[in-house]
């Protein structure tokens, strides 16, 4: 299953489809991450708050590939794109394990395809080289197999790189 | 233009291993200082003001998926538009701390800051990042018993008419072994410490609880062990792949 997360705008949904089985549009509307850690403790996979990111880390960690598309933000992702990923880490459990050779959490949907980024807006080189470096370490995080990342100059090219 | 602000960036109202490091450095930097927690963009206006009077600025960052939190970013570029606006030149620090063992796990967020420099006109100074702060959090919750026992003991030892004194020997090698474990992170942040004070540039340097990472992954493995069962029982799903129920309202499926 191919998933695409994106901060186009809803009105970009059905555009996107065509190229993803399904599609979250990230509006920023959410309550950021509070750190409990009760989506690994108290009930897994799912987050304390109970509004529409309850469930966001099944939905990526169903997901094969995964393609974001963001505005950059200082080499990082967007406020409304990192506030879902803030809120998906149910997407592995508690328990700790080495990878790369480094302590990560062991995944609890499994190794999967491909992370895929697509950063648009200015973007500087040393903002690349962060951008390449994080898509490199949340690959990693989120035990998909490879990652690449993509740079455009306007959101509207953002979405035909999906 | 002495005056240093430090803002604690974690969410959490209480036991933030970020904001109990960015105090301990505060305690050893000189000049004037203001303590902020950014938790909610209420918080945003009332750091921004203070932020007029002061030559240097500190932000204790927990690390989250690699990088800044996401209430976080929202305030950077506010603070962006702020500084160009009033032609801020502030130096920036950051202490970054992260749940796993490696400090250098910091870099993303070290370098999202130093961009965020870059694009706001500020003076990148560079900073430190932590791997298994979590432990300090252990550490005073031990040396906080520990303390206790010892003032117990003594009270006992003082009724029973023998040497008073011999707790607070035992109390202080205790001590002193869980210091050695945060050895690294204390000379860090005391070197940071002097170069706030100094306004010079500390680089970025990583370091870590002195533990060893199979041990840190064990004791990380019981912790939320403990937790789990506390929380909430035995086993319920802790490694099942849970799938999202039917009809969850962020996705935009083909099928919908």
């Amino acid at each position: 299953m191919k998933t695409i997360i994106h901060d186009l705008g809803k009105e970009q949904n059905e555009k996107l489809l065509a190229a993803a089985d399904q599609v979250i549009c990230a509006d920023g509307r959410y309550a950021p991450c509070q750190g409990c850690f009760k989506c690994w403790t108290k009930h897994p996979a799912a987050c304390e708050m109970k509004d529409a990111l309850y469930q966001s880390c099944r939905v990526l960690g169903m997901s094969d590939d995964l393609t974001v598309i963001t505005e950059n933000l200082y080499g990082g992702y967007s406020p409304a794109v990192k506030n879902l990923l803030d809120r998906s880490i149910g997407i592995s459990t508690p328990f700790s394990t080495y990878r790369g050779g480094q302590m990560h959490h062991t995944l609890r949907y499994g190794r999967r395809n491909c992370l895929y980024i697509i950063a648009y807006g200015n973007i500087s080189e040393p903002e690349k080289s962060t951008l390449k470096l994080m898509a490199e370490r949340n690959a990693v995080n989120m035990g998909f197999r490879e990652c690449r990342v993509a740079f455009c100059a306007d959101a509207e090219e953002a979405g035909g790189l999906a | 233009m002495d005056h240093t602000v430090l803002i604690n960036c974690s969410p959490k109202k209480k036991l933030s291993v970020s904001g109990f490091i960015m105090k301990c450095a505060g305690l050893m930097v000189r000049g004037k200082k203001e303590y902020l927690h950014l938790r909610t963009p209420a918080d945003r206006e009332r750091i921004l003001q203070a932020l007029k009077d002061a030559g240097k600025v500190v932000f204790a960052v927990p690390l989250y998926v690699d990088g800044v939190p996401s209430h976080v970013l929202p305030f950077m570029k506010e603070m962006e538009r702020f500084c160009l606006e009033n032609g801020l030149r502030l130096k920036v620090y950051v202490i970054a701390n992260n749940g796993f063992i490696e400090g250098r796990q910091n870099e993303p967020l070290m370098q999202v800051m130093e961009n965020f420099c870059a694009r706001s006109g500020l003076e990148w100074c560079g900073g430190v990042g932590i791997g298994g702060g979590v432990m300090l959090n252990v550490e005073r919750i031990m040396i906080t018993v520990l303390f206790g026992l010892m003032i117990l003991n003594m009270l006992l030892r003082g009724i029973q008419g023998e040497n008073i004194l011999e707790p607070v020997r035992s109390f202080g090698i205790s001590v002193a072994e869980l210091l050695v474990l945060c050895c690294g992170i204390i000379a860090f942040t005391v070197r940071l410490a002097l170069h706030i004070s100094k306004g010079t540039d500390a680089g970025k340097r990583y370091t870590r609880i002195m533990l060893p990472s199979f041990i840190f992954i064990l004791c990380a493995d019981i912790f939320f062990t403990i937790i789990s069962v506390f929380q909430g029982g035995f086993f319920r799903g802790w490694f099942s792949r849970f799938k999202p129920d039917a009809g969850c309202s962020i996705i935009t499926g083909k099928d919908q």
